[in-house]
């Protein structure tokens, strides 16, 4: 080093401190510490519209037996087959994309996320039209003689479901489109020349391959649907309840903010163990980002 | 060359490539169907000023009932001043992240930052907007523009980081000790050296945060109150007892600015690629 720089290094230092430090505080400051108010919260004992601190497993045995555990069940069990038919929908997607589009690579990916950045309430209300009795789709199918009569899907599970895979399909697609894009020609050659079939080839050498895509498009989309709000709300009418709502109407109807944070923090949990098995299943290969 | 070894696999290769396209076209017509749907039915008359699932004829007088709806305008307002600040936080803040993500010297730090970023865009929303609605409450903070703005925030700004920090990783990092061996103090190093690099990546970040903050329902629902309502909320709240088409109406409108602003985005970044292309040449 020319001794010519002395004192450059430590304004280099104040500069990467700065850079991580001023954004750390903002959201440990406006994200972590609320969580942490919630993990606190959650040990309160309750009454109505506040909590006495305290350290009591009450809000967990009761978050854990009943119609909350029904709930909380039902809604993990949504979460992930709304995340395995969310990515049944968006591989073949993602690989036609990198594979199949040629130089219009770019441009096929982008339709497929365009609809991503318009609002989100506004695609989830369509549905309601799209799905409803003497809605569009069931002129479709009656017309296409793939159904008659009317449409009864409308505040059903399976509407639920298909505003799940709708909301969530580009973010799928993404992850995915990003590891097929990188696995080399070269090696699904190889694979075909020493006789697999195309089917084996996938099988064995293209999806292994793609399982840090398939890891991160879980992460994107089965944890996030584990507390959604609106599309069960908008799509699934009163019965079946999920997790979100009913987390939400904890804080704002009965007002036991207790349970309520203690039901978040089994959310939480819940994701927590997801990351975790998700690491575990991509250990070995390089992040993917999306 | 191949495709003289194997005949019949080409037909095979070929079926599968067609069924494979055939699946993206019904893949993008899924997607957009909804999009299609909102903006036809803010042309439906209706029934009774609802709107309903069969179209009833076509008319123009939804766009002037959603003008003359003062809510609508007022969280229209409110929606607007409120994403802008949270871009322009999200922008300083997710930049300056972005860019530790990257180049932090430490090693524990970069990987402490970018598990922070993921895990502020896999905590579910409802989680996020509880907590957040609870701090308030506990503090006695009273809900305000302030504290919804500060609540979007957090997730605009990891959007800005990932974004930025995809420009940063195509930067090279000799630029700046180039830039530190002529002479430059490590700010002037970054404004005039890495900056001008990085500005289609800050720009899509701002829009994008702007995009998202202008769209946010679920933390918003938890954070807003009678007086400072935005637009997705009140949407929502409109939606329990059955819209009339005066919101989608407004939705339309809402589309059209915001493809309007990812267009900008796009162009902007297109303009720029292009003159980091001449700049390239000239070097």
């Amino acid at each position: 080093m020319p001794d010519t720089k002395p004192n450059r290094p430590i304004a280099n230092r104040l500069r990467d401190h700065l850079f991580a430090g001023v954004p750390a505080i903002w959201l440990f400051l406006f994200f972590i510490a609320p969580l942490c108010f919630t993990v606190v919260f959650s040990f309160g004992h309750a009454s109505f519209g506040g909590v006495a601190l305290g350290f009591t497993l009450d809000n967990y045995a009761t978050a854990l037996s009943g119609f909350y555990l029904t709930t909380f069940l039902r809604t993990l069990q949504f979460a992930a087959t709304a995340c395995v038919l969310c990515l049944i929908a968006a591989y073949p997607t993602a690989y036609f994309i990198a594979r199949h589009a040629g130089r219009f690579k770019t441009l096929a990916l982008v339709i497929v996320l365009v609809p991503y950045f318009t609002s989100f309430l506004i695609r989830v209300m369509s549905w309601q039209i799209l799905l409803a009795r003497g809605g569009p789709i069931e002129a479709i199918l009656n017309a296409l003689w793939l159904h008659s009569g009317p449409l009864d899907v409308m505040d059903t599970q399976t509407a639920v479901f298909i505003g799940m895979v709708y909301a969530y399909l580009p973010i799928a697609v993404v992850p995915l489109y990003i590891v097929l894009e990188r696995i080399p020609m070269t090696l699904v050659e190889a694979s075909r020349d020493l006789g697999s079939s195309r089917w084996q080839t996938f099988l064995h050498v293209v999806l292994p391959l793609s399982r840090p895509g398939i890891a991160t498009a879980v992460l994107l989309t089965g944890v996030p649907m584990l507390g959604e709000l609106v599309i069960p709300g908008l799509l699934g009418g009163d019965r079946g309840v999920l997790m979100g709502q009913a987390i939400s109407s904890q804080y704002l109807g009965s007002q036991n903010y207790a349970l309520g944070s203690a039901m978040a923090v089994l959310v939480l949990i819940a994701v927590a163990i997801i990351v975790v098995l998700l690491a575990r299943l991509t250990r070995g290969f390089d992040e993917v980002s999306a | 060359m191949r495709a003289a070894a194997r005949g019949p696999a080409t037909t095979g290769q070929r079926a599968s490539r067609v069924l494979l396209m055939l699946w993206y076209v019904l893949v993008v017509a899924f997607m957009f169907a909804p999009i299609v749907t909102s903006v036809i039915y803010a042309f439906n008359v209706g029934s009774l000023g609802k709107q309903t699932s069969a179209f009833t004829g076509w008319t123009l007088d939804w766009f002037g009932a959603a003008w003359n709806n003062v809510s609508l305008r007022t969280t229209i307002q409110t929606s607007l001043v409120a994403s802008f600040w949270s871009a322009l936080i999200s922008v300083i803040v997710g930049s300056a992240l972005g860019y530790a993500l990257v180049r932090h010297p430490s090693e524990a730090v970069r990987r402490f930052l970018t598990g922070l970023t993921y895990v502020l865009l896999i905590v579910p929303e409802t989680v996020t907007g509880v907590s957040l609605l609870l701090f308030y409450a506990v503090t006695r903070v009273p809900l305000s523009l302030v504290t919804l703005v500060l609540g979007i925030t957090p997730l605009a700004i990891s959007v800005t980081a990932l974004i930025v920090r995809a420009g940063v990783m195509t930067l090279d990092r000799r630029l700046d000790e180039a830039a530190a061996d002529l002479g430059a103090n490590p700010w002037q190093a970054l404004w005039f050296v890495v900056l001008p690099h990085l500005t289609p990546a800050v720009l899509a970040g701002a829009l994008m945060s702007y995009v998202f903050s202008f769209d946010n329902l679920i933390v918003s629902s938890f954070l807003t109150t009678p007086q400072v309502s935005t637009l997705p909320v009140y949407l929502y709240g409109s939606l329990q007892y059955g819209p009339s088409p005066a919101v989608y109406a407004a939705a339309a409108a809402v589309f059209i600015f915001t493809m309007l602003l990812l267009g900008i985005a796009a162009l902007l970044y297109r303009l720029v690629q292009q003159r980091g292309r001449f700049s390239k040449v000239s070097r």
